[in-house]
């Protein structure tokens, strides 16, 4: 009544028009267009930075999934092989691989005999444009099939990375001019047989399957082996993870007593989710390496390590999940006579899976991606040269796993293992994509569902 | 035996299904519902008025112990159903919740389909023995909740994609479907328009046959229209309680007349 009062004697409005702005709304007007600007150049940078980073990765790592080769015939003398001739395969074992860089060298002056290339080179610098595996290659070949001595056999042998860089563009004739691996020479050499089809380019399934090999031979690493540990991490990410992480939400969210401990569990796993995932590495080094003594760079380890860094992920997930499943639902299955747990496990559950599963597997895709606690239990570094023989040597045989692969690999020196590093970063952006994929899809089916 | 609306049709409204004798209800430190004494009759309908906030939702939700789910909240006194005290340390809420049916303010079915809704209470309390009898369950109820007719082609659809009414009525078969002795209903017209609730509160009439109705309700015409008997409730007081006609001509009570007339509320 008092305002009424007080302010009822005030001078009539001034008449305005609406068809005009006034001062304070051409304001309001511009700030909201300057906000929507800057808006849309935050938005134009984050994409910018995405296609550049995408770009460089692409550019960067293609290269890795096409490998040089070069296919020689090889006459495989029995007199070098199998002096005794009595095709005893320990007898053909004491052949080492340094006994059949001779054969090597001569197919490669057969072939270049063959093509017509003229090279005064000698034996043992021409042998430099194939990849040192290249003996083993053939040793192993002989080993499981002692007939062939003694015949000419066609070998797709690999060529050494820098004749594959020559080929790829990343070594030219000027790089290799303090190069004392190869020479512009070779290079020559390398031109007329690709002509001649004898050098060839394929792609590089033993990249994507294959083992990780020495410091000294990039163009035979493979990211394969490391996959497989990356595959017996998740599994142990996922399987204990996943029950105990929605365990635990629902315990917390729907029966849990509201106390001082509760509360101090809730503000715990909050900051755990923040806890820098090498603090999780030192845990796993000292609790499950050092006290429990499980095998030091095996994946059972990683996932555990893994396991303790996703569940909060999970927890935290899980519970905005069943928080967000409307109270009416809960009162409607109590209201008819279902007991706490069965209206959880009828009705909350199922509502909240969408946001559960999307949780589940954006933790495992964060899982996958870490490279930092693998660094303490040991499997960065490791090379992993011999896939795991069995589902239990998965666990707990010595393994690397894939970001700790490509970090090994762009520690390495040489640049074809930059190539790789290029190349398993792609590999490992396939599969998280995959995976979010996978957590779109199902998140739609289930809501479908409803 | 509750059961035998057939043949007794004419209702032994003498039978007290829920008598409450001073009980007190606590949110923490609230005091929400103070010494409230009252006697609710078997087959008939029960209506709570009163302005908002005054308590006659937690009073009711007292009665078949919802209130359990709320960890503040305290309850004192005795509730008696058919001469039990439901408060006892014995009981199980959930086996209380069994022969007390709950329908809420807002038509919550579950995002289930339809068959599903109504049949979920008889599975989980194991009413049916097989799928002939389950169906059988499934369409008394939604016959019983007024909706067989408009819902019989299409049972597995889902109980959301129902209208407003429809899906209070799905509510209300649900529960009825575990065959409660008691139905509770907390402004079950709330939320839908005059021509479902007048449907609804004609299922409410023919429901009396069967069980003792409780109902909360904002609308007095509501009250008056559904139900026997009419309780007042006043800033967690039970102000006046009685014969629905005496609470809406003869009021004893000056708030009583003050909230009906329209001085309060």
């Amino acid at each position: 009544m008092t305002d009424a009062t007080q302010f009822g004697a005030e001078a009539p409005k001034p008449k305005t028009s609406i068809l005009e702005l006034d001062k304070r709304t051409r304001k309001r007007n511009a700030a909201e267009t300057r906000f929507r600007y800057y808006g849309m150049a935050a938005v134009a940078v984050g994409v910018i930075f995405l296609v550049v980073l995408l770009g460089t990765i692409v550019r960067n790592g293609i290269p890795a999934f096409t490998q040089t080769y070069i296919t020689l015939n090889v006459e495989l003398p029995a007199a070098k092989l199998d002096k005794k001739g009595n095709r005893d395969p320990a007898e053909i074992a004491k052949v080492t691989t340094f006994g059949y860089n001779g054969i090597i060298s001569d197919a490669l002056v057969t072939a270049l005999k063959d093509n017509g290339v003229q090279s005064d080179m000698k034996d043992a610098d021409l042998r430099k444009m194939l990849s040192s595996s290249a003996a083993a290659q053939i040793r192993d070949a002989v080993l499981a099939d002692p007939s062939i001595i003694g015949t000419t056999q066609s070998f797709r042998l690999l060529a050494s990375s820098r004749v594959d860089g020559y080929l790829k563009g990343r070594v030219t004739r000027e790089s290799l001019a303090r190069d004392k691996n190869l020479d512009a020479a070779h290079l020559d050499i390398v031109d007329q047989l690709q002509k001649a089809g004898v050098v060839s380019r394929s792609f590089n399934w033993s990249f994507i399957f294959g083992a990780d090999a020495s410091e000294s031979r990039p163009e035979q690493a493979g990211i394969g082996v490391s996959m497989l540990g990356s595959l017996f991490m998740m599994l142990v990410v996922l399987c204990l993870s996943l029950p105990i992480g929605v365990a635990a939400s629902i315990y917390l969210e729907e029966f849990a007593p509201k106390n001082r401990f509760t509360d101090l569990i809730e503000v715990n796993i909050s900051n755990l989710a923040a806890v820098p995932s090498i603090v999780f590495g030192i845990l796993g080094l000292a609790v499950f390496i050092q006290f429990v003594h499980l095998p030091q760079s095996a994946p059972l380890v990683g996932g555990l390590v893994l396991t303790l860094m996703t569940l909060p992920t999970i927890i935290i997930s899980t519970r905005a999940a069943l928080k967000a499943v409307p109270p009416s639902i809960r009162d409607a299955a109590l209201g008819v006579g279902a007991s706490k747990m069965q209206a959880v496990f009828h009705h909350v559950l199922p509502l909240a899976m969408p946001g559960i599963l999307t949780g589940t597997i954006i933790g495992l895709a964060q899982a996958l991606g870490e490279t930092a606690p693998l660094l303490l239990i040991g499997m960065i570094g490791y090379i992993a040269s011999t896939p795991p023989d069995g589902i239990i040597s998965g666990f707990l045989s010595p393994n690397s796993a894939m970001p700790a692969q490509i970090y090994e690999w762009a520690k390495r020196a040489d640049p074809a293992y930059y190539e790789r590093a290029w190349g398993g970063i792609i590999i490992l952006l396939i599969f998280l994509m995959t995976m979010n994929i996978i957590a779109i899809i199902l998140r739609r089916r289930f809501e479908r569902r409803w | 035996m509750y059961d035998q609306p057939a043949l007794e049709k004419k209702l032994d409204n003498d039978t007290i299904k829920i008598a409450a004798s001073g009980v007190q209800v606590y949110y923490g430190e609230a005091h929400a519902i103070k010494d409230v004494n009252v006697q609710i009759q078997d087959k008939t309908v029960t209506a709570f008025i009163g302005p908002s906030g005054c308590g006659k939702s937690t009073f009711l939700r007292t009665l078949n112990r919802m209130n359990d789910t709320i960890d503040i909240c305290r309850v004192e006194g005795k509730i008696l159903l058919d001469g039990e005290d439901i408060y006892d340390p014995r009981v199980d809420p959930v086996q209380l919740r069994a022969k007390v049916g709950m329908v809420f303010q807002k038509p919550n079915p579950f995002p289930k389909s339809i068959y599903d809704n109504v049949a979920y209470g008889p599975r989980i309390h194991g009413l049916a023995k097989n799928k002939a009898d389950l169906d059988e369950i499934v369409e008394k109820a939604l016959r019983r909740g007024a909706i067989w007719n408009e819902v019989k082609d299409r049972l597995h659809a889902p109980g959301t994609g129902l209208s407003g009414g429809q899906q209070q009525r799905l509510c209300i078969a649900r529960a009825v479907a575990t065959e409660p002795e008691v139905l509770l209903m907390d402004e079950p017209c709330s939320a839908l328009d005059p021509i479902a609730t007048s449907q609804v509160e004609e299922l409410i009439d023919e429901l009396r046959t069967n069980y003792s109705v409780v109902i909360v309700t904002h609308s007095m015409q509501q009250a008056a229209r559904v139900s026997q008997k009419t309780a007042f409730f006043h800033l967690g007081n039970l102000v006046e309680f009685g014969d629905t006609s005496q609470i809406f001509t003869n009021p004893k009570d000056p708030r009583t007349e003050s909230y009906i007339t329209g001085r309060i509320g």
